[in-house]
């Protein structure tokens, strides 16, 4: 009864589609007190004085803090998980969140006063009357103002505010092939700042039970275990054993729900002391300021070629954005997950890379969906089509001449990653196949005799999934491991509970994980079900992000589903009076390999539970089997993305007119549910080509787009219909042999769009255009060609 | 949202009568600007006034070679009529355009039309169309209607009940819409009434105007190319994340341009 | 963005200076400026209440005088906190240079706004800021009963 490669309909959709989901906001407690947050109206200022006298006296409030009474309770900030190394050795620079601002706002949004109080009504009323006594500073907002000499500094003791450089690479070996190149090619590139918009904002409700001083956190999550070690060990002293914190249903999260936020510590503080439930619900517009943003890298790089269009060596230097503090993994994306990924698809012999993190006074940045391989995949992608314009190669050609070859693998990049496993040309030949490349022509002049210009990206990618192997991890500068863990729970009348510390917050794990089981096990699906997101309930669990909840997740599932089938042998043995190596199990069935006797899969499980007459010593009652799966690599999934677009070029507006994608996810569980995700993924990839961009005002680091007037959301309209579709492989990687699927749309997407629009622009002559790619943009990007 | 009191007459004299009561009070009709002006809290009206219950202001009629939109109906009722669909194409298509399928459904034209939004559609349709707003007290033509940026010629204790269109002889909206909001970057309106040739323009500056160059261009020859040479001063236009206000000159001639195109 | 604009005014440079200088004066052009009381020598703190369409909100002022060069040239600038609303600040430079019939006076305008009104109103701030110098100045220019020039950008 295999169940991998059905496109099973979603157990969790019947508990969404009928509002019966309960995500944290639903939670209710009968004493619960609200809480709204003050937050900093400018960029950056000296804090003198807050007066909080009369929210305190305003009706229905609870209480007011501030940074003073969070310090007294030992509340302690919000630490970095993952801390990176200058050249030299020496520590990133610290600059840690503070739950709330003690001497100095640092952006607009940063929490700096907490009201408690009745009603949310109420609680925001008083808040009104919190004004504090500012002496401002002036702001930094972007990486241009922020890295000049005398700039205005975000920590006093960040001097230039660069909080790390990070270099790796070959630099000499790089210089060596740069001076015998036949032919360089460069190119400068901005990574447009984004904000997350997950469909369900942050929300929060604490609980403190002081008759044994534990305490309960329902966050909307992506990983509460890791925030449960979080929040002990930097900021709330109390052992993991007392903190339970529960994710139930989330409502996406992208990597902006990964993290500690300043609203959970202010009400875990506040249940204590006031011993009330504290409920906390963000508004739509304190998610634009307080979620954590993402991407905002400016780079410039070069591309040696030589006289055969080899890549001989890469040149990078990447400013990223760090925002005004270091959120948990806000040094590691433009390193470790950014920086080590340049190498794309191909060979490149010498690749050398520096990165320098920077403050601004802007939201603190941290991963979203694709976390750093969007940016080097659009790096290294922009650049392979300037080599061959440059070559006068063509861009497949090119692209097929330096891939890695499949005999190359495992290969070594000169980054540090050894990637397993590729089969890029398979992808472009079936993507081209399913691109219709046969009527790009006649579509092209259609294009051209309504006036139009069309445009035509093709890109291949590959990005280190499935994160990670803690060893390569802690060794690259992580504090926490990486392993997943997974429960496969046999009920005593044979259905199955899974407790999985992968979190789904719209993956769909209720589905494929029941799948994996099922397959396994032999059990229909109805009989299976997947716990997640409660510490209380599961032995430990590292989260969802990195699309690694398949592949790590996932495969822990299998190993705990091969274990319980081993345990299974061992009683059909005893029962059937034989030795386990004698036992098969086939077909949900346990049988002798020589005799007629067999048991179903339900008959042990009840023996299980009813060892009348175990031979104990050998046989340990129950059928309950764990498994923490530390992946030996990352993955590496893989694809071909190929775009038309067609622009206006009368009004700059651009159409995605077509996308097809192929790709190489290993094995596939539930394609449908992979085809979602890859769906999702491009409608965020095209959102940060064309539509999405977090804008601060330079002068007064004031945000300019943080409401959805102005932020564009990629909408159904703004979409083709995807051609999506992948590879029947099954990857090396993992015992599961699946990749992960999560972020791959997200990473391939944007530097599509973007090479389509340069590809429909060339005959203009426009060469510069950074993301979005607006249609004003386009139009003065036109204008100016014309006028050149 | 701050606290406030809260009416819904079932009549436009006990609207009246509520409204002359309070200064401090404020007309909700669609509630489209006004409900998340006041979730921000951006604005606290003592009181609303809920007219969505006098049932006499909404429908679409037509009288004497008018159509007449009740100023409570909504901008997917307009799309959806088929008396407008009939009469004044563009019309129906120009609330097609609004906003999204929830603003649409909620939306009205009385409350777009009082607010002025600089962006907003209906007042490039009103002037265009060359309408006349009806009141509870006077008749006002559309071209003396909207007198700057989110200001009107109503009175403080005004209602807008209707809005007549003379049934043009052909007419046209074009929108460049904002990305994000819909609202328009640039929306123009040309239509051919039968008092002569108007091309009104929404969200290119503070408020709604008339490009009288294109306007006696078209009257001498009523093509694309005839109002292709002519650019509009941008000095004075909306400047914004989206748009700069060079970008929206060169707009309202594209889009006025295909407007005279699908007017055909 | 800088918003420029210049008015003709039918007195000498020492009269509108005198003007341009009188809290009254001030109080009376500052669009929905309900109060204004001196907080020190070229300070004042007043009350606005800002009315831009469907928003409405009462803003905190001080109005602050400064590179006072009588009677030619000063920079008014204004800081209104508003709350929940936000805050808004504006800064004018004003010239005054005498002509044959009078006195011209010029000036430019900045504004930025901070706060939830920047976070969902940046598509406005350009013309709001146009508007609120033109009312201004049209309303000070005004005060000397002779029709002033339209403002100019």
């Amino acid at each position: 009864m295999t169940e991998i490669g059905k496109s099973v309909r979603r157990k969790e959709d019947r508990r969404f589609i009928t509002g019966a989901g309960t995500y944290t906001s639903d939670v209710q407690y009968s004493d619960q007190a609200y809480l709204y947050i003050v937050r900093a109206q400018t960029a950056h200022a000296r804090i003198r004085n807050i007066d909080a006298s009369a929210a305190r006296a305003a009706a229905g409030v609870v209480a007011v803090y501030t940074a003073a009474d969070l310090d007294a309770g030992g509340i302690g900030d919000m630490q970095p998980a993952w801390i990176m190394y200058n050249p030299d050795g020496s520590p990133m620079h610290e600059a840690p969140r503070e739950a709330l601002a003690r001497e100095r706002i640092r952006y607009v949004g940063q929490p700096v006063a907490a009201v408690i109080a009745e009603s949310g009504l109420l609680a925001k009323d008083a808040a009104e009357l919190i004004e504090p006594d500012l002496e401002e500073l002036p702001a930094v907002a972007n990486l241009a103002d922020a890295t000049i000499a005398n700039a205005p500094k975000v920590w006093d003791h960040i001097s230039a505010n660069q909080c790390f450089e990070w270099i790796i690479g070959n630099t000499e070996a790089v210089a060596e092939a740069f001076a015998s190149a036949a032919r360089i090619v460069e190119v400068d590139i901005v990574q447009n700042r984004l904000t997350p918009n997950a469909l369900e904002p942050r929300a929060v409700i604490a609980l403190h039970d002081a008759s044994n001083d534990e305490f309960t956190l329902h966050a909307a999550c992506q990983n509460p275990h890791l925030l449960r070690t979080w929040t002990c060990a930097n900021s709330l002293p109390v052992p993991e054993s007392r903190l339970r914190i529960i994710s139930a249903d989330v409502g996406g999260g992208f990597g902006a729900k990964i993290y500690q936020y300043s609203e959970d510590l202010v009400a875990l503080f506040a249940a204590k002391a006031l011993g009330r439930p504290v409920k906390w619900v963000a508004e739509r517009s304190e998610a634009f300021v307080s979620d954590a943003h993402s991407r905002d890298h400016v780079t410039h790089a070069t591309l040696a070629l030589d006289s055969d269009g080899k890549f001989l060596a890469l040149r990078v230097d990447t400013d990223a954005n760090l925002g005004a503090a270091l959120s948990q993994y806000g040094a590691a994306i433009p390193t470790v997950f950014y920086a080590t990924m340049v190498s794309g698809v191909y060979k490149i012999p010498a690749i050398a890379i520096r990165v320098r993190g920077i403050m601004t006074n802007t939201v603190p940045v941290d991963a979203y969906r694709g976390a750093g391989r969007p940016e080097a995949t659009y790096l290294v992608e922009r650049l392979v089509d300037l080599a061959a314009e440059a070559t006068g190669i063509d861009r497949v050609e090119i692209r097929r001449r330096n891939f890695i070859q499949p005999s190359d693998f495992p290969y070594q990049t000169p980054l540090g990653l050894v990637y397993t496993e590729g089969a890029y040309d398979q992808c472009v030949d079936r993507a081209l196949e399913n691109a219709d490349m046969k009527g790009y022509d006649a579509r092209k002049a259609a294009s051209q005799a309504a006036g139009k210009l069309r445009g035509l990206g093709i890109i291949a990618y590959t990005e280190q999934a499935g994160a990670a192997p803690s060893q390569a991890a802690i060794a690259f500068g992580a504090g926490h491991a990486f392993f997943e863990v997974a429960t496969v729970r046999v009920n005593p009348d044979g259905s199955v509970r899974v407790l999985t510390g992968a979190h789904s917050h719209g993956q769909s794990h209720e589905t494929t994980f029941a799948q994996i089981v099922s397959d396994q096990l032999g059990l229909p699906l109805d009989e299976i079900e997947v716990i997640h997101g409660d510490t209380s309930q599961l032995p430990f669990g590292i989260g969802t992000y990195a699309s690694r909840s398949i592949s790590a997740g996932g495969s822990a599932v299998l190993l705990s589903a091969g274990k319980i089938i081993a345990k299974g042998k061992k009683i059909a043995a005893h029962m059937l009076e034989s030795n386990a190596d004698d036992i098969e199990f086939i077909d949900g069935f346990f049988k002798h390999k020589d005799a007629v006797h067999s048991m179903s899969f339900k008959e042990i499980a009840r023996q299980a539970y009813v060892p009348g007459n175990y031979p104990l010593e050998q046989l340990e009652p129950g059928l309950e089997e764990t498994t923490f799966f530390d992946p030996p690599n990352f993955t590496f999934p893989a694809g071909c993305h190929i775009c038309e677009v067609e622009i206006d070029p009368e009004t700059g507006e651009t159409r995605v007119d077509r996308y097809t994608v192929f790709d190489d996810f290993g094995v596939v569980i539930n394609p449908m549910v992979v085809h979602g995700q890859v769906h999702g993924g491009l409608a965020q990839g095209i959102g940060q080509a064309l539509l999405e961009n977090a804008v601060y005002d330079a002068d007064s680091g004031q945000p300019l787009s943080a409401s959805f007037l102005d932020y564009t959301m990629p909408r159904a309209d703004d979409l083709p219909t995807f051609e999506v579709s992948e590879l029947d492989a099954i990857s090396i990687s993992n015992p599961l042999g699946a990749k992960g699927a999560g972020e791959a749309g997200t990473i391939g997407a944007p530097i599509t769009v973007m090479n389509a629009i340069f590809d429909a622009l060339k005959p203009i002559g426009v060469t510069d255009l950074s993301m979005p790619a607006t249609p004003t943009k386009i139009w003065a990007a036109i204008q100016a060609a014309n006028t050149a | 949202m701050y606290q406030f009191d809260y009416q819904a007459p079932d009549s436009l004299e006990a609207a009246l009568a509520a409204l002359r009561e309070n200064d401090e009070a404020k007309i909700v009709a669609g509630g489209m600007t006004l409900l998340p002006t006041m979730k921000l809290r951006l604005a606290r009206p003592e009181a609303l006034i809920d007219i969505n219950r006098i049932g006499s202001l909404a429908g679409v009629t037509e009288k004497n070679r008018a159509i007449v939109i009740g100023a409570m109906t909504r901008h997917a009722d307009v799309a959806a009529s088929k008396l407008v669909r009939d009469r004044i194409p563009g019309l129906a298509d120009l609330a097609e355009t609004i906003g999204d399928p929830q603003v649409r459904n909620r939306g009205t034209i009385g409350g777009s039309v009082a607010n002025n939004d600089p962006a907003a559609d209906y007042p490039a349709g009103l002037v265009g169309l060359g309408a006349t707003v009806v009141t509870d007290r006077r008749e006002i033509a559309a071209d003396d209607f909207f007198t700057d940026m989110f200001e009107t010629a109503l009175e403080a204790d005004e209602i807008i009940t209707a809005v007549h269109f003379p049934i043009p002889k052909r007419a046209a909206y074009m929108k460049f819409p904002n990305p994000a909001s819909r609202y328009a970057i640039v929306g123009v309106m040309v239509a051919e009434t039968h008092d002569g040739i108007r091309v009104a323009v929404t969200g290119a500056a503070p408020c709604v105007f008339r490009v009288t160059a294109m306007e006696d261009a078209l009257k001498k020859d009523f093509t694309p190319d005839a109002i292709a040479p002519i650019a509009v001063d941008g000095a004075e236009f909306n400047e914004d994340i989206h748009a700069s206000a060079e970008y929206r000159a060169h707009l309202v001639n594209v889009m006025a341009r295909r407007a005279v195109a699908a007017v055909g | 963005m800088d918003i420029q604009g210049e008015y003709h005014i039918a007195a000498s440079p020492t009269e509108v200076w005198q003007r341009l200088i009188d809290p009254d004066v001030l109080s009376a052009c500052i669009p929905g400026c309900e109060s204004m009381t001196r907080a020190s020598e070229d300070a004042y703190d007043c009350a606005v209440m800002a009315k831009y369409g469907p928003v409405k909100a009462k803003f905190k002022t001080t109005l602050t005088l400064s590179n006072i060069n009588a009677p030619v040239s000063y920079t008014l600038s204004g800081r209104g906190q508003g709350g929940a609303a936000g805050f808004g600040e504006g800064v004018a430079d004003v010239m005054l240079e005498e002509t044959s019939d009078g006195t011209a006076l010029r000036y430019t305008a900045r504004f930025n706004a901070g706060g939830r009104i920047a976070q969902v109103g940046s598509r406005l701030i350009v013309a709001t800021t146009r508007k609120f110098a033109d009312k201004f100045f049209a309303a000070f220019s005004s005060g000397f009963d002779v029709a002033a020039d339209d403002a100019t950008a």
